[in-house]
């Protein structure tokens, strides 16, 4: 019995036989696509970061190129999974078309950096939504005990702390299996939806004169500034934040920030094999994600501009990462802290805060199952240690495969927070845009070097300017991703390419290869020949 | 051992290769034929459901053409070669063909006797080929090839397959095995949505299995070779289905519940034979221990001609080592 082999068509005669059912359609993939996109998040990274790091750059028109490049990725793993309908994302390619220890090299790039995604979600739910939240009650109420809980979760041990709960908690509920999962998922999408909904409706009726009146009589009397709207944006341009006018490239670098959780759109190749007309579904389902979440933002990113101001948001950050002794606000001036200044309601505060909570929740237990399938696909190919394939009983999870995984997340964690090596918060997100595009590279010859499995797939027969459909829009997919990583490399403020991070992101490749060739050995010690997991058996 | 090719020695060490679910697939069934050379295997295992879920007609028109449906778009075929190429790329996605003029596919669409009685002939005829191509493969080897029915196989298919060299097809037996083990098999499956061929309510089960068991010479050398899967465990884990046989979804993920068989997991977790095969849910694919006993499903992509599988090492009585395969 299968979900995933046979579809009603039109002239062909049907028997009385397991399988014959339809399964994830093109809605139920574009949910999955933009739950991981995470549309609070994009907000929240975009407003936050943009304004601060590229003064001339244009967030609406980032959103925009971003979006662009991230359909073109699309439609090159459109293609891809349309002809190899599998689950487990870019491994489940690469080992049909590249030698076995690139494939696994590719894997586990992506997965080191979808983990240390979760991290990052764990890190940004503390510093963007818990902290400005207690920092806003606290100016609302009075109530210094706020202030002082946002203060301290702004320590590095805090945050770690807070952050590794957040991870470990991710861990546990993947441990009770995928329908807790899935229940618990249901409605933190569901809310965070709402509190999206609620912070646009909040914006789009208010004006900046009602933020700037409210921000000098919340936070002028702890300043002792009458002004401090004012006075922070000259603070920051004392401090060196602005030039006058827009720039191309800095509208070009401050769209990393867009493309960062827009990559979360593709993430439906990792549940290829369940999903039913995959053409259709799959299009729909990553395109959709791209266009919902892309408008989703230039709509928010507008009325925060038009309510909060380009110029305070910028310098408020700016200063608050970057300038010392600059003026800023309280805490970070993330988008909840500055809602709850303009709405002076502490409900309306909580809502936004923890809406902006699990829209980077909802990261965490995605990415962290992405890489649990993977690493549980290695094991199958005896490419890692046996024991990660271990299934609970209990649970009839991997739980092995989710300790480990959970294990590496909190590592990542520490790192991120605790050495300045990993802090530039794309650093990773640079490598697997690196293996995307290998992987989208090696797709424009597949249907040459593979013709065997190409013509199998539904689009080997459709052609676009002579050549195969899948070399054209793995093209497409191989610029979008060069064009990224090019963007991504240089840009100190995203990830940069300083010697020191150019290594961790060579040491990652590295560090795939020598797993695979140690695991390798270890297996030929073992009369295993690994390689075989790789190669197809012979049909003559 | 994994993936050696190495000679065996005779302590009870033997090399077997299992696959489940081809479903007509030729493509898959030339590699599951292939690889006990390609893995070194000693013996070949199939879990049943070696046949297929659909007919495509082929129909000729007037002008010499032939119409067709392929990926649920409609396909013209104007040359001999083109439909030879199309009716080999049917047969490894595990379609059958019929090339019949127009008006003869007009009748059939209209009577589903007609329909069934094509079907039939036609999945009849791809086991056949099977069985001569596995009687030319392995003749003059000493891979042996068992077989055990699925749900989805005709009866009609036993009489062949009984009968064909170098393919031994049993059910509801216990027989010798190489290296001085047994297997046990049991084809079908508990009732499933669709009513199909074999299947067996958990009553008929406990009677299968009180039928088999005695024939059990030691339960520590056994192996089941039994196509449904222990329920509620991570071989038998499959979609929920509604009334009208769609996958339900919650945040776009199909929830999953199980449909293996309550009494064999009984049968299992009491007597602990030494490993237990299965097929069944395609998604299932895993390797667990019930206690003592390992448990294996390789699952099945075949419409992506990928035979996955499982490479087991059996040596002194105990599953040395047994890895999950995809060629």
């Amino acid at each position: 019995m299968s979900i995933s082999d046979v579809t009603v068509e039109k002239r062909i005669f049907l028997r009385k036989a397991s399988g014959l059912i339809r399964t994830a359609s093109g809605t139920d993939t574009f949910i999955y696509n933009l739950g991981v996109v995470s549309i609070g998040l994009g907000v929240g990274s975009m407003l936050f970061y943009g304004p601060a790091f590229y003064p001339t750059g244009n967030l609406l028109w980032g959103c925009l190129v971003a979006g662009i490049a991230m359909a073109m990725i699309s439609f090159g793993f459109i293609a891809w999974t349309v002809t190899i309908p599998r689950s487990g994302g870019i491994y489940v390619f690469g080992s049909r078309i590249l030698p076995p220890a690139l494939a696994l090299t590719m894997s586990l790039v992506e997965i080191f950096a979808w983990l240390f995604y979760c991290a990052i979600a764990a890190y940004w739910i503390v510093i963007l939504a818990l902290a400005p939240m207690f920092s806003a009650l606290g100016l609302l109420t009075g109530n210094e005990s706020f202030l002082a809980i946002s203060t301290w979760m702004l320590q590095p041990w805090a945050t770690f702390l807070i952050g590794a709960a957040i991870l470990i908690l991710s861990g546990v509920i993947l441990s009770f299996g995928m329908r807790f999962y899935l229940v618990l998922n249901k409605w933190v999408f569901i809310l965070a939806m709402a509190s999206t909904v609620l912070l646009i409706v909040v914006l789009a009726m208010s004006t900046r004169e009602q933020f700037v009146a409210n921000l000098n009589e919340l936070v002028g009397p702890a300043m002792g500034i009458a002004d401090p709207y004012n006075a922070i944006i000259a603070s920051g341009k004392e401090k060196g934040w602005g030039e006058a006018g827009t720039n191309l490239w800095q509208t070009l670098l401050v769209s990393n920030w867009a493309f960062l959780p827009l990559i979360g759109a593709a993430f439906s190749i990792a549940i290829g094999g369940e999903i039913k007309s995959v053409e259709k579904s799959q299009t729909w389902g990553m395109l959709g994600a791209v266009v919902t979440a892309t408008v989703a933002w230039i709509v928010t990113i507008y009325l925060a501009l038009k309510v909060f101001g380009f110029e305070f948001l910028g310098t408020a950050a700016f200063n608050f990462l970057m300038a010392d002794g600059g003026l800023t606000t309280p805490t970070d001036p993330a988008v909840t802290l500055l809602t709850g200044i303009l709405t002076k309601s502490p409900v309306i505060t909580i809502l936004a805060s923890l809406g902006f909570a699990l829209w980077m929740w909802m990261w965490i237990p995605a990415m962290h199952t992405f890489g649990v399938r993977a690493i549980v696909a290695w094991a199958f190919d005896r490419v890692a240690p046996a024991p990660i394939a271990k299934i609970s009983e209990t649970y009839h999870t991997p739980i092995v495969a989710i300790v480990v995984t959970a294990i590496v997340n909190v590592i990542f964690m520490a790192l991120f927070v605790f050495s300045p090596y990993f802090s530039k918060i794309v650093i990773l997100i640079e490598a697997a845009v690196l293996a995307w595009s290998v992987i989208l590279g090696a797709g424009i010859f597949f249907p040459y070097l593979r013709p065997q499995i190409y013509e199998k797939s539904p689009i080997s027969n459709r052609r676009i300017f002579g050549l195969p459909m899948m070399t054209v829009a793995c093209f497409l997919g191989f610029v979008g991703s060069q064009f990224y990583f090019w963007l991504l490399f240089l840009d100190p403020s995203a990830a940069g390419h300083d010697p020191t991070q150019v290594m961790i992101v060579v040491g990652v490749f590295v560090l795939g290869l020598a797993f695979y060739y140690v695991m390798k050995m270890i297996r030929k010690s073992q009369g295993v020949d690994v390689t075989l997991a790789f190669k197809e058996i012979p049909i003559e | 051992m994994f993936f050696g090719k190495k000679n065996k020695d005779a302590n009870g060490k033997v090399k077997l290769f299992f696959a489940s679910d081809l479903h007509g697939s030729n493509v898959c069934f030339k590699k599951f034929i292939n690889s006990a050379k390609f893995y070194g295997a000693d013996v070949l295992v199939l879990g049943g459901d070696l046949t297929g879920k659909a007919v495509i007609p082929i129909a000729e028109q007037a002008d010499g053409t032939f119409i067709t449906f392929h990926h649920g778009e409609s396909v013209t075929l104007k040359a001999h070669g083109d439909l030879d190429e199309f009716i080999k790329r049917c047969g490894n996605l595990g379609f059958y063909t019929a090339v019949m003029p127009e008006s003869e596919y007009v009748r059939l669409k209209a009577d589903p006797d007609a329909q069934s009685v094509l079907f039939k002939k036609l999945v009849l005829e791809r086991v056949r080929e099977w069985a001569a191509l596995a009687a030319d493969k392995l003749e003059g080897t000493e891979i042996s090839l068992v077989a055990i029915p699925g749900n989805d196989d005709f009866h009609e298919i036993d009489a062949i397959l009984t009968s064909a060299p170098h393919f031994d097809f049993y059910e509801m037996q216990v027989c010798k095995f190489k290296g001085g083990y047994q297997m046990l098999y049991c084809g079908g499956s508990t009732p499933t949505p669709w009513n199909t061929e074999r299947e067996y309510s958990e009553d008929q089960y406990v009677a299968r299995f009180a039928e088999l068991l005695p024939q059990v010479t030691d339960m520590s050398r056994c192996i089941f070779n039994v196509h449904v899967p222990p329920l509620g465990t991570a071989l038998d884990t499959c979609p929920k289905l509604d009334r009208n046989l769609q996958v339900v979804y919650e945040m776009g993920m199909p929830v999953q519940t199980h449909a293996g068989s309550q009494k064999l997991l009984d049968v299992i977790k009491q007597h602990q034979p030494m490993l237990g095969l299965h097929g069944h849910i395609h998604e299932g694919r895993a390797r667990i221990n019930i206690g003592k006993t390992v448990c294996i499903n390789p699952g099945s992509v075949y419409p992506e001609g990928i035979l996955q599988g499982a490479l087991i090492t059996l040596q002194g009585g105990t599953v040395a080592s047994a890895s999950l395969t995809q060629g």
